[in-house]
This record gives C-alpha cells, sequence and structure tokens, in this order.
C-alpha cells in the first residue's frame, strides 16, 4: 500500500524534517486550503491529507524553499479533494470562468447595501474563479513572488501575470466594491 | 517607454519583481503618466486592504495538535507497548502467556503488528472525542456513497442485521498514513470499527490479537482488508468480520 524503508532511522528523520520544515508553514497551508475551499471543515481534511502527502515525500524536500513546496502539496491535495467532492466546480476553460463570474456577482442593489463593508472584500474574493483566486491569494496573503506562485500553481509565469491582472481587474470592477475601483477608494 | 509596453512592467513593478534598470524604467514612466500611475496606486490599494481587511486564516489549534500527533507513529506505537507488557506483569499468569504470543507476533509481525497499534489508537481516539461516526445511516445506500467521495477506493458496506451487527455509520481514519474508510456497527451495548482498505500485496498474516484489552481481528475478501477493533469478545468478533469479509 506504501512505502516502508525498514530502518527505522530513516523514518525518523523523515519525521523530524516534517516537524522542522513543514510545520512552520501549517497556517500557511490551511488559509490556502479555507480560501479555495471556503468552507473550514472541508480545509480541514484538505491539510490533513496534504500534511500525510508531505510526510511521505519529505525526503525530496532539499534546500529552504519549505513554503513553495508544502502549498503545492496543498493545491494538489484541494484539487484532489474537489474532483472527488464537487465535480461540478473543476472548471477549464476561460470562457466557462467567465460565465462563472458573471453568474456569481449579486445584483446593483445588493452591491449597494455592501458596498462600504469590510466584509464585501473577503465576499468579492472568495466569489472569484478558483484560478484566478489562487494566485491573488498566493501573491497578496502570502506574498510569494512569480516563480513561486508559477511553480504553486503549475503554470508559466507568464500565465501567473495575466492572471493576477486579471484577478485584479475583476476584483476592483466587482459590484461587491466599487469604492476599490473609483480613484477616491485609494485613499480609503 | 509606452503605457502598452508599461501594463504589465507596472503590475511586477509593484509586486517587487523588477530589478534595477527596469524598476527606474518604469519609475521614469509612472512620474510622467498619470493613467499608469493610477493603476500603480490601485493595485496597492488593493494589497493594502486585502492584508487589512480579509482574514487570514491561521489553522486551528485541534488541527495543529492531529497532526503533530500524526507525524510521530514511531514514538505512539512503542508507548503502548510498554504500557501493555507492565500490565502484563501485574495481571499475573495468563497475561503474561499473551504477552508472549503478542511478542513473538511483534518480531514476526512488526508491521502487521503496528497496524494493530494503530488502529486501535484510532478506535480508543474516536471513542473519546466522540467522533466515531461521521456520517450516520443504518443504510448501506447512504454510507458507501459517502465513503468512496471521500477514497479512491469503494469500500464493500455489508448489513448483517440477521446475526446481531446492526451498521450504524462510517467515518474516515488514518491507518499507515493513509485514509481508510472505517464502518461502525453496534452488537449489543458494543462499537465494532471495521477497517477496510484494497488488500495490499503483503499476506496480513494477521490472527486474533489482544492490544489493551480490544481485540483486533483480521479477514481478507472481496479484494479487501477488513480490521475490525471492539471490545467484545474474540469469539463474537472473529466470526463477524469474517461474514464481512465473506459477504456479497
Amino acid at each position: 500500500m506504501n512505502v516502508h524503508p525498514s530502518p527505522e532511522t530513516g523514518r525518523l528523520s523523515d519525521h523530524q524534517r516534517f516537524e522542522e520544515l513543514v510545520l512552520p508553514h501549517l497556517d500557511a497551508a490551511y488559509n490556502l486550503a479555507r480560501w479555495l475551499a471556503r468552507d473550514a471543515h472541508d480545509a480541514e481534511d484538505v491539510v490533513q491529507d496534504a500534511c500525510m502527502r508531505a510526510l511521505r515525500y519529505v525526503g525530496s524536500l532539499h534546500g529552504s524553499d519549505a513554503r513553495p513546496w508544502f502549498l503545492t502539496i496543498v493545491r494538489r491535495a484541494f484539487y484532489d479533494w474537489l474532483a472527488r467532492n464537487r465535480p461540478a466546480e473543476v472548471v477549464h476553460d476561460d470562457l466557462a470562468i467567465d460565465q462563472a463570474v458573471d453568474h456569481s456577482v449579486p445584483g446593483p442593489e445588493q452591491a449597494l447595501m455592501r458596498s462600504d463593508d469590510a466584509r464585501a472584500l473577503s465576499d468579492a474574493l472568495a466569489e472569484l474563479p478558483l484560478p484566478y483566486r489562487e494566485v491573488l491569494i498566493l501573491r497578496e496573503l502570502e506574498s510569494l513572488s512569480y516563480k513561486e506562485i508559477a511553480r504553486v500553481a503549475d503554470i508559466p509565469i507568464g500565465t501567473v501575470m495575466s492572471r493576477l491582472a486579471r484577478a485584479r481587474g475583476l476584483l476592483q470592477r466587482s459590484p461587491l466594491l466599487r469604492a476599490v475601483a473609483e480613484p477616491g477608494g485609494a485613499q480609503r | 517607454m509606452n503605457c502598452h509596453e508599461a501594463t504589465t512592467r507596472v503590475a511586477a513593478h509593484a509586486d517587487g519583481e523588477l530589478d534595477g534598470v527596469q524598476r527606474r524604467a518604469v519609475e521614469k514612466h509612472l512620474a510622467a503618466c498619470p493613467s499608469c500611475a493610477e493603476a500603480h496606486q490601485r493595485i496597492l490599494a488593493l494589497r493594502a486592504r486585502l492584508q487589512s481587511e480579509v482574514t487570514y486564516h491561521k489553522a486551528p489549534e485541534a488541527l495543529r495538535a492531529r497532526i503533530a500527533e500524526q507525524a510521530r507513529p514511531a514514538r505512539r506505537a512503542r508507548e503502548p507497548r510498554w504500557r501493555w507488557l507492565s500490565l502484563g506483569a501485574l495481571a499475573g499468569c495468563a497475561a503474561t502467556v499473551l504477552a508472549f504470543f503478542v511478542t513473538t507476533a511483534m518480531v514476526e509481525h512488526r508491521a502487521v503488528d503496528d497496524l494493530a497499534v494503530e488502529a486501535v489508537g484510532a478506535h480508543v481516539r474516536a471513542t473519546l472525542s466522540q467522533h466515531v461516526i461521521e456520517v450516520a445511516s443504518s443504510d448501506q445506500h447512504t454510507v458507501k456513497p459517502w465513503l468512496s467521495a471521500r477514497l479512491d477506493y469503494s469500500p464493500p458496506v455489508p448489513r448483517l442485521d440477521a446475526s446481531g451487527f446492526v451498521l450504524t455509520g462510517g467515518r474516515l481514519d488514518y491507518l499507515d498514513k493513509q485514509r481508510v474508510a472505517v464502518l461502525v456497527y453496534r452488537y449489543r451495548d458494543h462499537v465494532i470499527d471495521v477497517f477496510v482498505r484494497p488488500a495490499t500485496a503483503r499476506p496480513p498474516a494477521m490472527p486474533l490479537r489482544t492490544l489493551r484489552g480490544f481485540n483486533i481481528a483480521h479477514a481478507r475478501g472481496a479484494d479487501m482488508d477488513w480490521l475490525a477493533v471492539s471490545d467484545v469478545s474474540a469469539d463474537v468478533l472473529v466470526p463477524f468480520v469474517e461474514a464481512l469479509a465473506a459477504a456479497r
């Protein structure tokens, strides 16, 4: 079923490596999973699965890039979880993504009620289509570089840049938070 | 640099991705071009809002504790064995004989023994945390899809009501660092956890085992390994797990 290296010393060092290199990034892992899955319980399932995978492959982790390495695993664990639990939400082409945006944006009257609310930004972020949401979370909340995002999301750097631009544009134009899009928004 | 060239570089500048020469070129353009300067400001303003208004979800303590616990199977597996052996010495002759069998089996089937220790640990944890059942149903057509949706295999969910074993639900647990299906049955006042996972290549060679007062019985059938853990007596548990493995 899985690999059983017989010398216990080898396994022990894997566990130590996991504790020293991976566990410190548990908050980042949970934050990513929580924003992707948009549910606390589901995020815990994803992180738990990711940790088990990380423990198994921690031997292949080298150097100081544990955080992007671990977040890559978290993201994969999330998409596996998504395919199993909400296959309808796995979208592939940009057209489907655009349609998803149009459907998820609330009507103008709703927007008026919420545009001034700090929660509006969280709502708008949560409603971004996954491919845009993940790059924006990785850039603005996890402060990863383009190169690291490209690795975590498994896309070329050019795609990282175009998705980030798209994600920012969608948020700024979202009826949920007109305030950001307007010039005065910057001073708020 | 014209505005068309500047668009992507403005974002890269705001994201700290440019080297000194490129950065100075963009800064020069921003100083001269109000619309690009505004685009730049919008990115910074959005970032400031995202970092101050949006919740950064920290890992819950319970999750952290659970993962730290699961990351230490070697230590966890040794501890109960110690406790068991010291109890055996106190409990006298019968226990000593059992300890002999358990110890012999441990030397011969260490991996299997670790599995038994893990299964008992999982059973105790689930019972103590009152987290035995995640999907409560006596209907196999509810339990089976719930488990299948969360695993990369589909465990059979037999019903043995006629023999007095009532299906009460299922949950996910971890065994051998893998997610496994746990079927929960009730027999009179006893809870029986049944860990079901695809049969491994290694022959299980696992007879009845007693650890910390729990019986563990194994059977193989329908391409699955069935591991039952409970405080019911062995003469109930063994036929039960064999019936499960043989059920169609």
